[in-house]
């Protein structure tokens, strides 16, 4: 409603500066020509200023006042229009005292969002946490670590939230730290791995598998760093390994443990054919959603480099290159291809033998 | 909310744009008074609409409003508070609002201050600014607005480039800006002289203050620019004839052409035709320069985005207003009537000279600055036009322009004496030969060019000195006489010599840099010496350091004297940006008088020592201050009274005594 109000009267202002000269002012113009008067006057004034100071020798200023006076004579034997106020003026001038609203208002329904609120910073970032959003959230934990960086507790909670909106690159950062500040655990450890695991579009990279192998260090027996360490076996072709190695964990768990379904659903797919550990359980179906998770964010807040190429990244693991293809064109498109951004993400393409250009 | 109103007063200000242009110059066609009455006020509101615009918008960057979209793709909230300001215009949106809303300010300015002006040409002067500020407002609106949201809002944005993060930004874009748009008046006050049909010594006289002020600040704003890449980038470098330091140097190539026309015109009423081009020129070149570095057929650090859509916006705004003008022109040539005659040898025949050796200059370096476009554009083919080519056409061009410059003020209007001119600057030239001889032999490492250089240098400060004595009649006249009337000498008298006198300085800083300075290149570890031009350079250690918004490995260097005594401390550092995980070198800079010792870092080198670029400048600084000293100069001129014409009283009768009209 402010808004509204505010407005209006910046619309009022306007019409006004157009109609009060428009309407009240004054009938007629001064003469040009006295205006002109005015300064070839002042011209001789300052010619005798300067014959006074000797800067000028005698016979040069009276060449230069002869010249000054034939100027003067020159506009008094112009002709003067007369100006005076005429019917076209008025129809002109009610124009564009109308014009004023009109035009802005139409333009502005177009172009503008009234609707919208500021948003400051400060604002958002102290409103009551029940209401805030999940970003808002971690914005203020963010502001809350940068000024408290030896918050390993701080850590420990902003990084698992992160893993869950997507930002796994931020996720990593905040168990590295959480790590530095107050040591290894398996729980911390697995953590970092899983991180790892989802930046790099579920390949179990080699700095993910050291975290994991940590972990099992760490808590001998544990059965998501062993699962995960088959995984990363099947994912290098020991699919023979990764059995044996399901196998002894499936033998070593209790018999109500829950991870039993997804460990014999997975001997169960490295038995057929393709024999990919991660092609057809739980694990690629999480990866599955990742991506595909990441997908659609990048659809809806597309002036992501960094994300265009992990989905391009995660799509070239999983053999998909059609669906690389297109996630290289439209990361083109959405940074535009000459931008340094685009060339970026070109180069990372090429470098996994995607073009642009096919 | 706030950003809205920014937005909608944005709007108004381009309806009433559209007012100012279309009423006022009805009112001029049909002789009506009330419509020319228009154009005043609707120039001040219209220069308020755009001020409370550009101010909502610093409103939303200090807030760190991410909502708005200019906002996060340009800000971030870990960014110092100046930056948080100046980022407003170190990006292409917020950059264009400053350029309207300079544009409108001096639309203001001659709303307000013109009363001195007639009613029609004030009018008119006012409807051209309209349009212009129209043109503007629309591409601002159609293809670059800063109050786009961005619903929902991100947290976080994502920070200003690292390179304009420096109180540089503060400083040269209002600067330059405020040296391209003011050329916008003279532009209007040449459209609006065609328009009418009438163009005299008066018309000369009240457009001189405005390109005078244009003037001083393109000056400033180029000094400032060419400082500010010298110790920001890290290459040492001042001047790169990089094409979008050529764009602002041509229409200041041109500008200065057209002061000088100018008061030509206004003395004795010739060079109308050069005036009103060069007004016409001078615009033109810096709507162009506006042009190159908007459209994207540049890279370099001021093309912030590159869509062609506003390239080809801006293109058709060159071609209006330049063919528009320049039709303009082709109607009222004939009627422009041929102003006082002069000799050759005279004064106005020296402005001639000047304004022909400066178009050429302007027309070589757009040559150099739009071939390697047309090349490309023609057959893709990229090549480049660099110094080479600059050093061989302009500083020919350059150097007896310069060598001329002494003769100017000496010469009498109308008719001079060469002769005696000559005769009068021995001194002048005399001295200059003497530093130049001093600078040959006495001085290591100048060879002939750096010694003819430092000569010529010499030759335009003596050369605006002596304007100032003989003038003063210093050897005519005692001493106490002398100075009496040295002090009552006009102040323009004192802006010419001192403009002339700066040009002798950056000439000198220019000479001794070009020729004289010295580069090492070196690995150095903590520990190490380096002796460069008599002093010793060591490099104490090297640190990490943690700023507001970047990272930092800061190198601590002290340097001593040729006897060994510690002169003091230089930091030198390699910057990373958090935000845009940027890289950036902060070059250390040690100041001794007007000489630098400047520090740049490199990569570390393999075996861990840390590359280390180190120049000695001597006399850098000359450079930019002559640029200063030049500006003083406009200052000067500008408080002259013979600028400041009062308006007639009206309703008197015209015997007014010409001394009181004078005040």
């Amino acid at each position: 409603m402010a808004f509204w109000i505010f407005a209006a009267l910046l619309t009022i202002a306007a019409c006004l500066a157009v109609l009060l000269p428009a309407m009240s002012g004054r009938a007629s113009a001064g003469a040009d020509a006295d205006h002109d008067l005015t300064v070839y006057q002042d011209q001789l004034a300052e010619l005798e200023r300067d014959v006074e100071r000797g800067v000028i020798d005698p016979q040069e200023a009276a060449e230069a006042r002869a010249e000054i006076g034939r100027r003067i004579l020159k506009i008094s034997g112009e002709k003067q229009m007369a100006a005076t106020s005429s019917q076209i003026g008025k129809v002109i001038a009610t124009c564009a005292v109308l014009m004023v609203p009109l035009a802005s208002w139409g333009v502005y329904s177009v172009t503008g969002s009234p609707d919208l609120p500021s948003q400051p910073l400060e604002a958002r970032l102290s409103k009551d946490p029940s209401e805030s959003s999940i970003e808002e959230l971690i914005a203020r934990a963010e502001k809350h670590l940068v000024a408290n960086p030896q918050d390993a507790r701080g850590w420990e909670v902003l990084a698992p939230i992160y893993y869950r909106v997507g930002r796994f690159q931020d996720s990593v950062t905040a168990w590295r730290s959480a790590i530095s500040i107050s040591g290894q655990n398996a729980a911390r450890e697995i953590g970092l791995a899983d991180a790892l695991t989802a930046e790099a579009g579920g390949v179990i990279v080699a700095d993910a598998r050291q975290a994991y192998e940590r972990a099992l260090r760490l808590e001998p027996g544990n059965p998501k760093a062993r699962f995960a360490l088959a995984a990363a076996l099947s994912q290098e072709g020991r699919v023979e390994d990764a059995q044996k190695a399901l196998r002894e964990l499936l033998a070593d768990l209790p018999a109500d443990s829950p991870w039993r379904g997804a460990i014999n659903q997975a001997l169960a797919s490295t038995n057929g054919d393709d024999g990919n550990l991660t092609s057809d359980n739980a694990q690629s179906e999480m990866i599955e959603n990742m991506v595909a998770g990441l997908d659609q964010r990048l659809r809806e807040q597309p002036q992501d480099p960094a994300g265009w190429q992990r989905l391009i990244h995660s799509y070239v693991v999983l053999g998909r290159m059609e669906q690389a293809k297109d996630a290289l064109a439209r990361g083109l498109e959405a940074l535009g291809a000459d931008s340094e951004a685009g060339n970026e993400l070109s180069a990372f393409a090429a470098e996994r033998g995607l073009s642009a250009k096919e | 909310m706030i950003a809205e109103i920014g937005h909608f007063s944005l709007v108004l200000a381009f309806t009433l744009a559209l007012v100012q242009f279309a009423v006022p110059l009805a009112g001029t066609r049909l002789g009506d008074a009330r419509l020319m009455a228009v154009a005043s006020p609707v120039t001040l509101v219209g220069f308020a609409l755009v001020a409370l615009s550009f101010a909502t918008l610093i409103t939303a960057y200090v807030q760190s409003d991410f909502s708005v979209l200019n906002v996060w793709e340009n800000s971030h909230s870990a960014k110092p508070m100046l930056y948080k300001v100046t980022g407003v215009w170190g990006n292409h949106e917020g950059s264009m609002i400053l350029w309207v809303f300079i544009l409108t300010f001096f639309g203001a300015l001659v709303a307000m201050f013109g009363r001195n002006l007639p009613d029609t040409l004030r009018a008119n002067v006012l409807s051209i600014q309209g349009l212009v500020g129209a043109a503007f407002l629309l591409f601002i609106l159609a293809t670059s607005n800063p109050f786009a949201r961005l619903t929902p809002a991100p947290m976080e944005g994502r920070d200003l480039n690292p390179v304009l993060q420096d109180i540089g930004l503060a400083v040269h874009p209002p600067m330059l800006y405020l040296g391209y748009v003011g050329f916008s008046v003279c532009f209007s006050f040449a459209a609006a002289a065609l328009i009418e049909g009438r163009i005299d010594a008066a018309w000369a006289r009240w457009v001189r203050p405005w390109t005078l002020a244009a003037w001083i600040f393109l000056t400033g704003g180029i000094a400032m620019g060419s400082y500010w890449a010298y110790y920001e980038l890290g290459w040492g470098g001042w001047w790169f004839w990089d094409p979008v330091e050529n764009a602002s140097f041509m229409p200041w190539l041109s500008g200065t052409a057209l002061l000088h026309s100018a008061i030509v015109m206004e003395k004795r009423s010739a060079l109308k035709i050069w005036t009103l081009l060069l007004a016409i020129l001078t615009f033109s070149l810096s709507l162009m320069g506006t042009f190159l570095v908007r459209s994207g057929v540049l890279t370099s650090v001021h093309a912030f985005a590159t869509d062609p859509a506003r390239g080809v916006f801006i293109l058709v705004l060159l071609i209006l207003f330049i063919g528009g003008s320049l039709a303009l022109f082709a109607v009222r040539a004939s009627s422009l009537t041929a102003g006082g005659l002069f000799h050759p040898i005279s004064r106005e025949g020296s402005l001639v000279l000047n304004n022909l050796f400066l178009t050429t200059a302007t027309a070589t370096v757009l040559l150099g600055t739009l071939y390697p476009m047309l090349v490309e554009a023609v057959s893709g083919e990229k090549i480049s036009v660099g110094a080479p080519f600059f050093n061989l056409t302009f500083i020919p061009l350059a150097v007896p322009l310069l060598l001329a410059v002494p003769f100017g003020p000496l010469l009498a209007w109308k008719r001079g004496d060469l002769y005696a001119v000559a005769q009068r600057l021995f001194f002048a030239f005399g001295g200059a030969l003497l530093v130049m001889l001093i600078g040959y032999f006495f001085v290591d490492g100048t060879g002939v060019l750096a010694a003819f250089g430092m000569g010529l240098a010499a030759w335009l400060m003596l050369g605006a000195m002596t304007d100032l004595a003989l003038k003063a009649g210093v050897g005519g006249v005692s001493g106490s006489v002398a100075w009496r009337r040295f002090r009552g000498l006009p102040r323009s008298v004192f802006g010419t010599a001192l403009a002339h006198f700066g040009l002798g300085v950056t000439v000198l800083g220019i000479a001794t840099v070009t020729s004289l300075d010295v580069e090492e290149v070196t690995v150095m570890r903590p520990g190490d010496t380096l002796p460069v031009a008599g002093y010793a350079l060591k490099f104490e250690d090297i640190a990490p350091y943690r700023g507001p918004n970047f990272t930092e490995d800061r190198a601590r260097f002290t340097y001593f004297d040729a006897a060994g005594r510690p002169k003091g401390e230089i930091i030198s550092s390699k910057r990373v940006y958090t935000a845009r995980q940027m890289p950036t070198t902060e070059a250390g800079i040690a100041t001794r008088g007007f000489s630098q010792l400047y520090v740049s870092l490199g990569d570390v080198a393999p075996d861990g020592g840390l590359v280390v670029r180190v120049w000695w400048k001597p006399l850098v600084l000359l450079i930019w201050l002559g640029g200063v000293v030049m500006m003083a100069g406009g200052v000067i001129s500008l408080l002259d009274r013979r600028l400041r014409v009062g308006a007639p009283a009206r309703r008197k009768t015209k015997a007014v005594p010409a001394g009181v009209a004078a005040e």
